[in-house]
């Protein structure tokens, strides 16, 4: 009887570790296919932007990497490419220089007026019980459902109209930075009010009973504490502006942001891929690093800190 | 306590002013012009009109500019009714989708190693390509003859699936119709607005992935290690722990998603351009094109924009009347 038992033990924990072993296959297995899924068109569109022309228009995995194509993009005038061969074509530059400085300052002017704006209302709706303040923050909350082509179109109508410094809003740099506001300022409360919260208030406290004013516990107690949720935040908002497509396109017009240029790769046989794929790297790689620095804290800002 | 009532007032109004004029003034010059004929190429002609020369009247209001025509217009437009079809069935599928995606690479990553550390760290990353772009890129990558996702879909989908067609259809009484292997997915009616959601669900399904991380995180993990002594498998504890558990939060997270499904614009006009033949128009799409691209007209535009707020308006009373009990 010990024997046959002593068999058993050996069998079931046999098959204990082989139904282990499988799980743990299949476990990750779903991990490469889920890194396959997410990573396979970042790394494609990368391989693309430096493929020479004849492969961009294959799957071809082996190539000689060029920079060409990021040459083409930001030059202004003809770019040869192959020089000297049978293959040997020009291609027009598309003059994205503007275009990038159009997005960095668009979207830097938007945060540098959207943070410090942001900052002080959420330092109000975190520490002072004043009358409509729950209402008001659940106000601004529910901006974020409001589709942005409700607020472009009567700015569209509005901007054509307003001339400042003698040029009119419409397709200025200022216009779009204007109704950005109706899209980052939200954002940006909702997710400084949640740092501002995880504070204690103690520092506060023994502040005002230095005797201390409302002003010097704001800017010399709180704000420096609250500095790094700031920052994220500002980051944040980055990512938003540099991203946005619809008010770029309806209110930037021709003053291009990266995102309207890239439809610019197009030429008359359709969209030129190689093109775009060097254009679209530099768009997302930057975003790409102040992603990962504020990774930890993208899901409290896109949900406003309803998911926790 | 020394703080001051006037005190919030002064931190919070130079905020709530340009969130104010940003939001509310669009949204009711938009209601204004919706009752309007407003076309871009002729000057407007508004009900409401102040004093330009002294001795007019301060305000005059002229009721006959005013009509309903751009809603009653709307209703019996047949690409507009298309556009909320194809809205619909977009919201359907992406939604759907990101969520089911996102639940699965959240269990799957959610227990501790380095590949799942790894993935958790990389599913941040769709999050940083924008919608414009990934539309590019997605039928860069559709295209039927060089697109690596047409390659993939062909070889290791449809042709194993055919494979296995006909030698069914070997059997007697049994005849399938082969899968089309020359499909050209953004020009097939079904399969561009499938792939248009494919390409949102793969930016969202990582981020909804994290969202549900973070929740799974903060569920006391004795549950599940009570469950598993109890002799639970790994299916059994998913139905029947861990699914309840995160119920609000899916919840919460489908219907945000839902939203924002509902205002999907960008990737149309990089990846399929509303075509083939407006099975891809959204109502964000189509509005677009009525304002600025077609018609020009403004006033239409604005009726049809106000349409997309009412339905918007109804999911955010649900999400925040749930955000709210939550709190």
């Amino acid at each position: 009887m010990a024997a046959i038992s002593v068999v058993d033990a050996r069998n079931t924990r046999a098959s204990h570790s082989m139904r282990r072993g499988v799980a743990r296959l299949l476990e990750t297995v779903a991990l490469l296919l889920i890194i396959a899924f997410i990573m396979f068109p970042i790394i494609w569109l990368a391989l693309t932007s430096f493929k020479p022309l004849e492969k961009a228009y294959s799957t071809d995995v082996f190539f000689t990497p060029t920079l060409k194509n990021y040459e083409i993009i930001f030059s202004d005038t003809t770019v040869i490419e192959n020089e000297g061969t049978d293959r040997e074509r020009g291609s027009v530059g598309r003059k994205m220089i503007p275009n990038v400085i159009n997005s960095v300052v668009v979207s830097s002017a938007t945060i540098l007026i959207a943070i410090p704006l942001a900052t002080i209302a959420a330092y109000a709706f975190s520490r002072y019980n004043f009358f409509g303040n729950r209402a008001l923050l659940i106000w601004i909350l529910t901006t974020q459902f409001l589709p942005a082509i409700v607020v472009a179109i009567p700015f569209f109508a509005l901007f054509r109209t307003v001339q400042v410094f003698g040029a009119p809003l419409l397709g200025s740099r200022l216009g779009l930075i204007i109704v950005n506001m109706s899209m980052v300022l939200p954002y940006a409360i909702w997710m400084i009010k949640g740092f501002v919260d995880s504070l204690p208030g103690e520092i506060e406290e023994a502040a005002y009973v230095d005797g201390a004013n409302d002003f010097q516990v704001l800017f010399f107690v709180s704000l420096p504490l609250v500095r790094p949720g700031i920052l994220v935040a500002s980051v944040f908002a980055f990512i938003m502006s540099w991203n946005e497509f619809l008010f770029a396109l309806i209110i930037g017009r021709e003053m291009r942001t990266m995102q309207v240029a890239l439809m610019t790769t197009s030429g008359v046989r359709g969209v030129m891929w190689e093109q775009m794929a060097a254009a679209g790297m530099v768009v997302m790689v930057p975003i790409f690093f102040l992603a990962m620095f504020i990774r930890k804290n993208v899901v409290d800002g896109l949900t406003m800190g309803a998911v926790k | 306590m020394r703080k001051k009532r006037w005190v919030p007032w002064v931190l919070v109004s130079p905020a709530l002013i340009v969130v104010f004029a940003t939001t509310v003034y669009p949204l009711l010059a938009a209601l204004y012009y919706s009752f309007h004929k407003y076309d871009l190429r002729k000057v407007p002609q508004f009900a409401i009109q102040l004093a330009s020369q002294p001795g007019d009247p301060l305000i005059s209001i002229d009721w006959s500019l005013l009509s309903l025509r751009n809603y009653t217009l709307a209703f019996s437009d047949s690409r507009f009714i298309n556009s909320l079809h194809v809205t619909f069935w977009f919201t359907i599928i992406s939604v759907g989708l990101s969520v089911i995606i996102g639940l699965f690479i959240a269990v799957v990553v959610q227990k501790s190693g380095r590949l799942q550390s790894l993935t958790k760290v990389l599913l941040i990353f769709p999050f940083a390509v924008s919608p414009a772009l990934k539309g590019y890129s997605w039928r860069y990558m559709l295209n039927d003859q060089y697109g690596i996702y047409d390659l993939l879909a062909v070889e290791l989908i449809i042709k194993p699936i055919n494979v296995v067609i006909e030698s069914l259809n070997n059997l007697p009484l049994i005849d399938i119709t082969p899968i089309n292997e020359t499909v050209v997915w953004l020009a097939d009616r079904f399969w561009a607005l499938f792939m248009l959601a494919m390409s949102e669900t793969w930016g969202w399904a990582p981020l909804i992935a994290l969202m549900f991380v973070g929740a799974l995180g903060s569920i006391d993990s004795q549950i599940f290690e009570a469950a598993r002594i109890d002799g639970a498998n790994i299916l059994q504890i998913f139905w029947r722990v861990t699914l309840p558990l995160l119920r609000p939060v899916i919840l919460i997270v489908t219907m945000l998603k839902t939203i924002f499904s509902l205002k999907m614009f960008d990737q149309v006009v990089t990846m399929t351009g509303g075509g083939p033949v407006r099975a891809t128009q959204t109502i964000n799409y189509y509005i677009h094109q009525v304002g600025f691209v077609r018609n020009l007209d403004i006033g239409y535009a604005s009726a049809l924009a106000y349409i997309l707020v009412v339905i918007l308006t109804v999911f955010a009373a649900l999400y925040v009347a749930k955000f709210l009990n939550r709190e």
